[in-house]
């Protein structure tokens, strides 16, 4: 990695580097979302604002198909339990 | 008290107590070792065969053996009656000797039963002194008879007596079952507390609030004040239905006379002396006919009874019936000499009446208000200031700390925010110290400020006890070790704690972080403060950069052409670039006062600017501007955290480091997102990115443009010439005017030249310089004239919309154009008359439309067409013209 990178010593710095950003993050239970992370903790509880997530909702059958509900949310508090990863958002 | 059935009792009672005022009073024998109370309890009645049952009966006879067939000698059984009959008499009162007059066995007797034992051998030789005994036992007998029924009276009355009283207490409170039990519970406790008092006399009681609640002095107070206000309400309410039912009576009365009155005597007309003598009247007028109506009256002749009774029980009512009494008769002679009109009557009345209405309301809102707070404050006194206080240095002994601005560093931020927007009220004093040892925080100014300054007195008189108490403790254990190891031969313990077990593994609580993996991980990760670390390494590569970037300025040769910083690199240098601004911030804060000390002050000062130093390396300003496109400096700009953080940054350098950085803003004005995405932001559809983009110019608008503004403001006219020249010089001017904070800077510039043309500035510019102007000038109208009407939004807004829906009203569109109109206006001002009628020709479907849209009505609400027409006037007034003047 470049010099600059060194800054970083542990994952966690890696989200801190995100505070004040947008980010995606995984949820357990088929969740995602993506909102501007303003704080974390040890725990990777989360406070993020400006939030849109996503809920995929499977249906079992023969032909599995794959529902998507969303929903958006000014402020929003994220248990550190149910978080898989958290990440920039998709740049294209 | 027709319920308890007592009421013809105690009257009658009453009339006994009258009569027997004058004797004696019965001798009380509470306190003797013999009293328990429970003699007047005991029913002594049908004691009279008790000798007999039990054997004193002297001969026994032989009238029961029935088995006799033969019937019994009947001289002998009535000889022996009557022997027993006489016989129990003199025996009651056998020889005259001083205890045998105590010796009785009468039923009115109060003495033990031993006595009555006593008499068993003395029964046996009655025989030969009966007889000559009897005469004068006879009357002695009558006399002590007597004088036992009298005694038994006398103790009857007296406990008659105290249930009348007992019962007038009763009445008195009869309506609050609670007070009574509350009175009985007094009178229990204080029984209980004589009683403790008697067993323990040298232990003082226990604390208030050790005590349970009910033994506390504090709550038996509480209840006496509680039965005392209860009884003064009740007392009142009563008074109260007196009065009425008086003031009915007494109108009745009145009434009558009156009507008598009137029909005798001639009464001329005359003003009513006063509103309150007619209003009386007609209160009076009122009641009757109220009365009358009421069913109430039907009761009324039953209701002064009662209350006639209860009058002279109550002295307070009796003082106010003299007084209604009085104003009774007050008002009567006076309306003897007086007379009214029917219709004033009338008019009186009704006033009255409303009066009365009003009256009775505020009354029941008084009585209201008064229960609540009497509700409320049910509770009060229970602990007292003592109490209290301990309680508050308990909670104040948590707020103590050794740092209070890092404990509760955002409340205390916030706080000084609220306080600098509310207007700079006393911004030192939101920490109260306690010498070096702490202080406590105080955070953000609260609402309820009129407690304040005694809350704050008592916090700190607290915490002064507190830390007072902490200290003493502190001299204690040092005088203690000192004072215990003194002189001490052989080992002493080492260990100063003593209940603690030793332990085995010694881990040090305040190390750093970082030596510790764990600890840090659980520890809140909001700013890691690793900036030695890190800023160390970056900041070499920063200097190393901004080393070479300064040689390149120098003889701009060398230049060491990188890539456009990764997002990565962006990231980690605005985190190191927070770590440093929130150390200069701290560091701010603890900047010592010029007394501390010449060398205190020198190393501050040295400590910061090395760190403003870093933060401006870190900004990477000073690399060259082909450094990389987009240069490093605006890539940190480019996100939000990075325009967020300029103005905190920006604050600490000084005038020239400010220049500099906004040359460098200006000169890759165009490279900034925000310019190059600024096209989305015409488009209609909500997307995140246009959020997004929307979000940044927000962000840019308010951070960054913020910081630069006071440079402009106050910069000279070369300045303006060269950045406005910079602006121009190989950036595509028009993609920035089309932009929200380039059509605003734009907007800066020329406003500010225009200050400086008016001459209210310190420093007059030259006559190069406004030719030099003059020449930017011209080419920045010439550069912008074919893009005039595309730099409103709403007409590139219109260009996004669907060919088939020409006209589609877009809210907020024309507050969107404003920043226009105003910088077409500041274009004007300056412009030649040229210029002028260019600016016209290529506005005017513009200026048409608006003018059009806003006469004709073709607008949403009124606050769309006085903003279009404030708008058009903007850019016709800097023309010398106005929007009335076109005619449609």
């Amino acid at each position: 990695m470049d010099g600059s990178s060194s800054g970083i010593q542990e994952p966690f710095d890696l989200i801190r580097l995100s505070l004040s950003e947008r980010v995606f993050v995984k949820l357990r239970g088929d969740r995602e979302m993506t909102g501007i992370l303003h704080a974390y903790d040890g725990h990777m509880n989360l406070i993020l604002s400006d939030v849109e997530e996503t809920i995929m909702i499977v249906n079992e059958g023969e032909q599995a198909t794959v529902n998507v509900a969303k929903r958006k949310m000014d402020m929003l508090f994220v248990r550190g339990d149910g978080v898989i990863l958290v990440s920039p958002p998709s740049r294209t | 008290m027709s319920f308890f059935g007592f009421e013809e009792r105690t009257l009658e009672r009453g009339k006994d107590r009258r009569s027997e005022q004058d004797e004696d009073l019965a001798v009380y024998t509470w306190g003797e070792e013999n009293y328990d109370g429970l003699g007047d309890a005991l029913q002594e009645d049908h004691d009279d065969l008790n000798d007999e049952t039990f054997g004193a009966v002297g001969e026994l006879g032989k009238d029961f053996d029935f088995s006799n067939p033969a019937l019994p000698d009947r001289n002998n059984f009535t000889r022996s009656a009557s022997a027993a009959v006489e016989d129990r008499p003199p025996q009651s009162s056998t020889p005259l000797t001083l205890e045998s007059i105590w010796d009785d066995k009468s039923p009115f007797s109060l003495r033990l039963n031993g006595s009555n034992r006593n008499l068993l051998p003395r029964g046996e030789s009655p025989a030969t002194s009966s007889q000559h005994r009897q005469q004068s036992g006879i009357r002695t007998l009558q006399e002590i008879e007597a004088e036992m029924r009298k005694q038994h009276e006398e103790e009857e009355l007296l406990l008659r007596q105290e249930e009348e009283r007992e019962f007038q207490r009763q009445r008195l409170l009869y309506q609050q079952e609670q007070a009574q039990q509350l009175h009985l519970q007094r009178y229990q406790q204080q029984q209980q507390l004589i009683q403790q008092r008697e067993q323990h006399q040298h232990r003082r009681t226990p604390p208030p609030r050790m005590l349970p609640i009910s033994q506390s002095p504090r709550f038996m107070e509480h209840q006496q004040r509680q039965i005392l206000l209860l009884q003064h309400q009740q007392e009142q309410q009563q008074l109260l239905r007196l009065q009425q039912l008086q003031e009915q009576l007494r109108v009745e009365e009145l009434e009558r006379q009156l009507r008598s009155q009137h029909i005798s005597s001639a009464t001329p007309d005359r003003q009513p002396s006063g509103p309150t003598l007619a209003d009386m009247e007609a209160l009076q007028h009122q009641q009757l006919r109220q009365r009358s109506q009421s069913p109430a009256t039907r009761s009324g002749p039953h209701r002064p009874a009662p209350l006639e009774d209860s009058l002279p029980y109550l002295p307070q009512s009796i003082q106010l019936q003299q007084r209604l009494l009085s104003e009774m008769a007050q008002a009567e002679f006076l309306r003897e000499m007086q007379g009214l009109s029917q219709a004033d009557q009338e008019a009186l009345r009704v006033e009255a009446m409303r009066k009365i209405l009003e009256a009775e309301k505020m009354e029941e809102k008084r009585r209201r208000k008064a229960a609540k707070i009497a509700h409320m404050s049910r509770y009060n006194d229970l602990m007292t200031q003592s109490d209290k206080d301990f309680i508050t240095r308990i909670q104040v002994s948590q707020l103590v700390s050794q740092d209070p601005y890092a404990d509760d560093f955002y409340a205390q931020v916030y706080g000084a925010i609220v306080r600098s927007r509310m207007g700079l009220s006393a911004d030192d004093e939101r920490v109260l110290k306690f010498g070096a040892s702490g202080g406590v925080a105080l955070g953000a100014p609260t609402k309820g400020g009129n407690r304040r300054p005694n809350a704050m007195q008592r916090m700190q008189q607290q915490v002064e006890r507190i830390v007072s108490n902490a200290r003493k403790r502190e001299e204690e254990k040092g005088l203690h070790s000192l004072h215990s190891l003194q002189g001490a031969l052989g080992k002493t313990s080492g260990r100063s704690y003593k209940a603690a077990p030793r332990q085995l593994l010694q881990v040090d609580s305040n190390s750093a972080p970082s030596s510790s993996p764990t600890l840090s991980h659980a520890q809140p990760h909001a700013h890691i403060s690793k900036a030695d670390s890190i800023s160390k390494s970056s900041s070499e590569a920063a200097a190393n950069a901004a080393r070479i970037g300064r040689e390149t300025l120098d003889n701009g040769e060398t230049l060491v052409r990188m890539e456009p910083l990764t997002q990565r690199e962006i990231l980690v240098t605005l985190e190191n670039m927070y770590d440093l601004v929130l150390n200069v911030e701290q560091l701010r804060r603890d900047q010592p006062h010029p007394e501390d000390g010449e060398e205190v002050l020198e190393q501050w000062s040295q400590d910061f600017d090395k760190l403003v130093d870093q933060m401006w390396t870190q900004l990477k300003v000073m690399l060259p501007l082909a450094t990389s496109t987009p240069h490093p400096f605006i890539s940190l700009l480019s996100a939000a955290k990075g325009k967020k953080i300029l103005p905190r940054v920006t604050r600490h350098f000084d005038q020239q480091r400010m220049n500099t950085l906004l040359t460098l803003l200006i000169a890759c004005f165009s490279q900034l997102d925000i310019i190059s995405h600024a096209a989305l932001l015409d488009t209609l559809e909500d997307t995140p990115e246009r959020a997004d983009v929307e979000r940044q110019t927000q962000a840019f608008l308010s951070s960054v443009l913020q910081s630069i503004l006071p440079i402009i403001v106050k910069g000279n006219l070369r300045l303006v010439c060269g950045l406005v020249g910079l602006l121009m010089h190989g950036q595509d001017i028009v993609a920035i005017a089309k932009s929200r904070p380039g059509l605003a800077l734009l907007t800066l510039f020329l406003t500010r030249v225009e200050v400086i043309k008016e001459g209210e500035v310190d420093e007059i510019p030259t006559q190069e310089d406004f030719a030099q102007w003059q020449l930017m000038f011209d080419h920045l109208f010439q550069l912008l004239t074919p893009e005039f009407p595309l730099l409103f939004p709403s007409t590139r807004m219109a260009e996004h919309l669907p060919r088939d829906q020409p006209h589609i009203n877009i809210p907020g569109i024309d507050s969107l154009d404003q920043p226009v109109w105003q910088f077409l206006a500041a274009l004007a001002l300056q412009a030649s008359s040229t210029q002028h009628q260019i600016l016209v020709s290529s506005l005017r479907e513009k200026v048409l439309d608006n003018v059009l849209s806003a006469k004709k009505g073709w607008v949403v609400d009124e606050e769309e067409r006085s903003t279009k027409l404030a708008n058009v006037d903007l850019f016709l007034h800097a023309l010398g013209l106005d929007s009335s003047q076109i005619t449609m």
